[in-house]
């Protein structure tokens, strides 16, 4: 009799483990699947805090589009005054074995460079965010166990912890994500050694167009003392940018 | 003084009893409250203009002296168990508590690799997995020998070297951290792998605790051997433990206040109970042989007839010699460096207590446990006696020969003094099979060199190094002095980004390894530059508003002959920086250390000024005559010259210790002139007579200065026998000035008194 009930219990548990996993797996699908724009443009300020306290700002204006496997973008440098027109392209791919490819064009030598980007770990513009911390990531890259559900800020939040499956830049993350939004509003990174490295914390969502954007967003470096802020303003939403202008020449007319 | 006195013998018993017991709760204090500082920051005077700059300058690039493990292969380094250990010896540390960011421990392993590429700029390691095979060594090998940012700087010119770079929390380093990383390093060895431990914070840390520690050792040897030569001198053990007592007494309630107004022990403090001895043996030496001298003289006396009458006899010199050392020490007051005036405080505080016990702790004790033996037999008196005639004959006789002896030994010694130069080199001042010794000059050998010079260069303007006229000047300054000066093992400054990137971004064409002569060009490297994934190591070298830069020298050596030249050097540039609306100042711990002892020298040379004005003035006040006042300090100025003379001409470079011991030549050799100069005034008033005043002062008092002298000498004589240079330098000078100011005095001090007819022109004067 005692064995049975055991087993019973074993089944059990481990039934609502599985159901636990595939709910968490559903919860970050949901967030990988949301509708995004097409395409848009928008003024770009990205101020870098140092741990010294003292700030710096960069100020560009962008251009980008999602063509359903690979998104492109196209940024113009308007400050400071010695790098106006240097100009930054970026093709990412939702293929998980595909790099970014990404140019810099530097007005000064004439020359578009390639920015080698052997891999996603590299930081944004001497940013506290990689390049893969601003993409969608396919949830089948990790494991994902959901934590519990809370109030984060007023607001209904999943918190899920996720884990890769390959050996990667983050040991673990955990995702705060909005129930009603299907947006993170907080995430915290996991160095090799699980500490925790970095937390992002998104300030700013406002609805355009039928879309949650992201406006406004912090990133800080614990172990560094380091911050970045990224705002977003002037937003055009799905205004027809054509496919055309994503490439090497548009970088050298400037803006 | 004869109230006292009586007072004293009176209540010998509780005298005796306060005296302990003040000493068990003085050895309380030092018990709860023993405190030893050994963090070198804890020395210097924060407030002085050139360490606030330097310290807003380590601040804002993140200058901190970093430890350098040196990992040496035989074999060479490009392979997979050289690598393997690079690797997790590197990870090891970073999980050191101490290390606040993994980014503060620079290895191959960590390090950044600008690198041009077909089409652009990539900055990434130099490995982040083993190479498994010999291409994957021979590829990396390349990639380090064609960075010039890298290349001698962390892998040795010979390739059978690395090093790793670690900055630690300030003020973090401790003899456990020290342990911890040789621990590790240990783990590491073997292989045909050998590692060298290095660099500043060690240095330092090993350094300020080096001195209390080595003292702790060699002291209770001085005391021995003081008590040694007191017995043999005293012919008493009774006479010999009393006068030990007066030092120890005074030892233990100096330190017993000191720590328990919560100061801690500091390098310097750590001498004072070497002055102590000194002056305090001096003290008893003159009672007790003024004591033994009047029981021979007086069978017939006493034991209180004897001990009123060396109180009385004695008070008046004991008291002025103790009051004139005092002042002296007091003078030190004058220094910058907080340690220093505490050194000055609390020895003169123990000169008072010295003077306190013994003018009552002796004839209390004399007169609890009773007279001292007197061993010395009539014929053994009359030597000393005929000895002391016979040497004060020869002496007056020959009085022009000690003149111009005197003149010519102060000519040759003064003409030294133009030869001393200072170092204030740390790794000098160890002996030169220490450990640490070894590994400083291998570092220094095989890589850019242990101790780094920052040149901060300071505009109101912004963005002003990305201007190529700028970064020119620096490349020219940089260049121009490591061909001069063959100490600089290299340079680093942002200089080395733009040429490198420079480089890269043109094919790795040699002739772009330059500053590039366009503004906007500069700018947008420096854009690159952060875009490819560049790390915060460009923030050590220029502020992120370009505004300010860190132009920092890798020397070879600490000695700072050599920073001093390569000081001089840079200051050439500052009127061409300044055309360029650029200000230049020096900051970092070498340049700190630089400063900080250029301070205790000018303060010890300004104080050693101070105390003899002091000393000129308080004996002539005594004596009532300003003649006295400077005849009484020939033998100290004597001391001082032939003190600095000597290094001069032996090559022995100035350093702290060795300038801080030469107060003691003023606060020990005026004792002798002063014990001198008051017997022979006492002599002159009762003989009237100058060849009966001569020798009985000559015997009296040339007796008691010459014991201490032996005593003393053969004491300090000791500390040569230490591992620690300062200590042995304290040994040898201490001997010196006591030997010199002894002859002095009996010499040409006393020929000049003798010449002069001093005390017997004016007969009339008390």
């Amino acid at each position: 009799m005692k064995k049975i009930i055991l087993i019973i219990a074993v089944t059990v548990s481990a039934l609502t483990g599985t159901a636990e996993a595939q709910t968490a797996k559903n919860i970050v699908y949901k967030v990988y699947n949301r509708t995004t724009p097409n395409n848009g443009e928008s003024d770009m300020k990205m101020t870098l805090i140092n741990k010294k306290g003292s700030e710096r700002t960069r100020e560009l204006h962008q251009y980008f589009i999602d063509l359903g496997n690979e998104e492109k973008q196209i940024m113009f440098f308007t400050s400071p005054a010695d790098v106006k027109n240097t100009a930054f392209m970026n093709w990412s791919y939702d293929d998980v074995n595909k790099n970014d490819d990404q140019w810099l064009y530097l007005p000064a030598l004439k020359k578009v460079k390639r920015i080698s980007s052997s891999n996603k770990d590299n930081e944004f513009m001497g940013s506290d965010f990689t390049y893969e911390d601003m993409e969608k990531r396919n949830p089948e890259r990790d494991n994902q166990t959901l934590l519990k559900s809370e109030k984060y800020n007023n607001e209904e939040v999943w918190v899920i912890e996720s884990t890769p499956i390959d050996e990667e830049q983050y040991s673990k993350r955990i995702i705060w994500i909005s129930k009603e939004k299907n947006i993170p509003l907080k995430i915290e990174f996991y160095d090799e050694d699980k500490e925790l490295l970095k937390t992002l914390i998104i300030t700013k969502i406002s609805k355009i167009k039928g879309y949650w954007i992201i406006e406004k967003q912090e990133m800080f470096n614990i172990q560094e003392n380091h911050k970045t802020i990224i705002s977003l303003t002037n937003l055009k939403i799905d205004s027809g940018i054509s496919e055309n202008k994503f490439n090497q020449r548009t970088m050298t007319k400037g803006l | 003084m004869k109230k006292l006195t009586q007072f004293i013998l009176n209540n010998s018993k509780k005298v005796l009893f306060f005296i302990i017991l003040g000493t068990v709760f003085n050895l309380y204090l030092i018990k709860t409250h023993f405190n030893i500082e050994t963090n070198l920051e804890a020395y210097m005077p924060k407030d002085h203009p050139a360490f606030i700059y330097s310290d807003k300058a380590e601040e804002m690039f993140d200058i901190r002296d970093a430890i350098m493990i040196a990992i040496n292969n035989e074999k060479g380094i490009y392979n997979e168990e050289t690598f393997k250990k690079i690797k997790s010896l590197t990870k090891e540390i970073q999980k050191l508590e101490v290390i606040e960011n993994k980014e503060d421990v620079l290895s191959l392993y960590t390090a950044d690799n600008i690198k041009g590429s077909e089409e652009g700029l990539e900055i990434e390691e130099f490995f982040k997995r083993i190479p498994k095979n010999k291409e994957g060594f021979v590829e990396i090998r390349n990639s380090v020998v064609t960075n010039e940012m890298v290349h001698k700087r962390l892998v040795s010119e010979d390739e059978k070297s690395t090093i790793i770079f670690t900055k630690i929390i300030d003020n973090s380093f401790s003899e456990e951290l020290y342990a911890k990383i040789i621990e590790i390093t240990e783990k590491y060895e073997g292989d045909g792998i050998t590692i060298y431990v290095a660099g500043q914070p060690i240095v330092e840390g090993t350094m300020t605790r080096l001195m209390p520690q080595d003292m702790k050792t060699m002291f209770p040897i001085v005391l021995l051997l003081i008590l040694f030569v007191l017995y043999f001198v005293l012919r008493s053990f009774k006479a010999t433990m009393i006068s030990f007592m007066v030092v120890i007494f005074s030892s233990i309630w100096t330190f017993g206040m000191m720590l328990g107004l919560d100061i801690a022990i500091y390098g310097p403090s750590s001498l004072i109970p070497v002055m102590l001895i000194a002056i305090g043996v001096a003290d008893a030496i003159h009672m007790f042989s003024h004591l033994q001298l009047q029981k021979r003289k007086h069978p017939d006396w006493n034991k209180e007839k004897l001990i009123v009458n060396m109180n009385q006899e004695m008070f008046s010199p004991v008291a002025m010699t103790s009051v004139t050392t005092a002042v002296g020490f007091l003078s030190l007051l004058t220094s910058d460096i907080i340690p220093i005036q505490y050194f000055g405080i609390f020895t003169a505080y123990g000169v008072m207590l010295a003077m306190f016990f013994s003018l009552i702790f002796i004839p209390a004790a004399i007169n609890t446990l009773g007279l001292p033996k007197t061993l010395q037999k009539e014929d053994k008196k009359n030597l000393f006696l005929t000895y002391s005639k016979v040497f004060a004959n020869n002496v007056v006789k020959n009085r022009k020969k000690v003149i111009f002896g005197t003149i010519a030994i102060l000519i040759f010694f003064g003409f030294g003094i133009t030869k001393v130069w200072i170092n204030s080199s740390m790794i000098a001042q160890f002996p030169d099979d220490n450990p640490l010794v070894i590994t400083d000059k291998f570092v220094n050998d095989k890589f850019l060199g242990t101790t780094t010079i920052n040149v901060i260069l300071e505009s109101d303007e912004e963005g002003i190094f990305k201007n190529p006229e700028v970064l020119e000047l620096m490349d020219k300054i940089t260049t121009e002095i490591s061909l001069d000066h063959k100490v600089v093992g290299g340079s680093f400054s942002v200089v080395d980004f733009i040429k490198r990137m420079n480089k890269v971004l043109n094919e790795d064409n040699q002739n772009f390894y330059k500053v590039p002569d366009d503004r906007d060009l500069i700018a947008q490297y420096f854009l690159l530059y952060e875009m490819s994934g560049g790390s915060d190591k460009l923030w050590e070298v220029v502020s992120d508003d370009f505004k300010t830069a860190n132009l920092q020298f890798q020397l070879k050596s600490d000695n700072s002959e050599g920073i001093n030249a390569i000081i001089s050097s840079i200051e050439e540039y500052r009127r061409e920086m300044s055309q360029l609306n650029i200000d230049m100042n020096f900051a970092g711990g070498g340049y700190k250390v630089l400063v900080f002892n250029d301070l205790i020298l000018i303060g010890q040379i300004k104080s050693l000024a101070y105390s003899f004005l002091i000393v000129i003035l308080l004996l002539s006040l005594m004596f009532r005559s300003l003649k006295i006042g400077l005849i009484g300090t020939i033998p100290i100025f004597i001391t001082t010259i032939i003190s600095f003379g000597i290094l001069g001409w032996l090559n022995i470079p100035l350093q702290t210790t060795t300038a801080l011991i030469s107060s003691i030549a003023i606060g020990i050799g005026i004792d002798y002139a002063v014990h001198f100069i008051d017997r022979y005034k006492l002599n002159a008033n009762k003989y009237k007579e100058k060849s009966k005043t001569v020798t009985e002062t000559m015997f009296h008092s040339g007796r008691a200065i010459s014991f201490n002298a032996v005593v003393v000498i053969l004491g300090f004589l000791v500390l040569t026998l230490s591992a620690f240079k300062p200590n042995i330098s304290l040994g040898a000078i201490v001997s010196l000035n006591m030997l010199t100011s002894f002859v002095a005095t009996i010499t040409v001090m006393f020929v000049i008194i003798y010449s002069t007819n001093l005390f017997f022109n004016n007969k009339t004067k008390q």
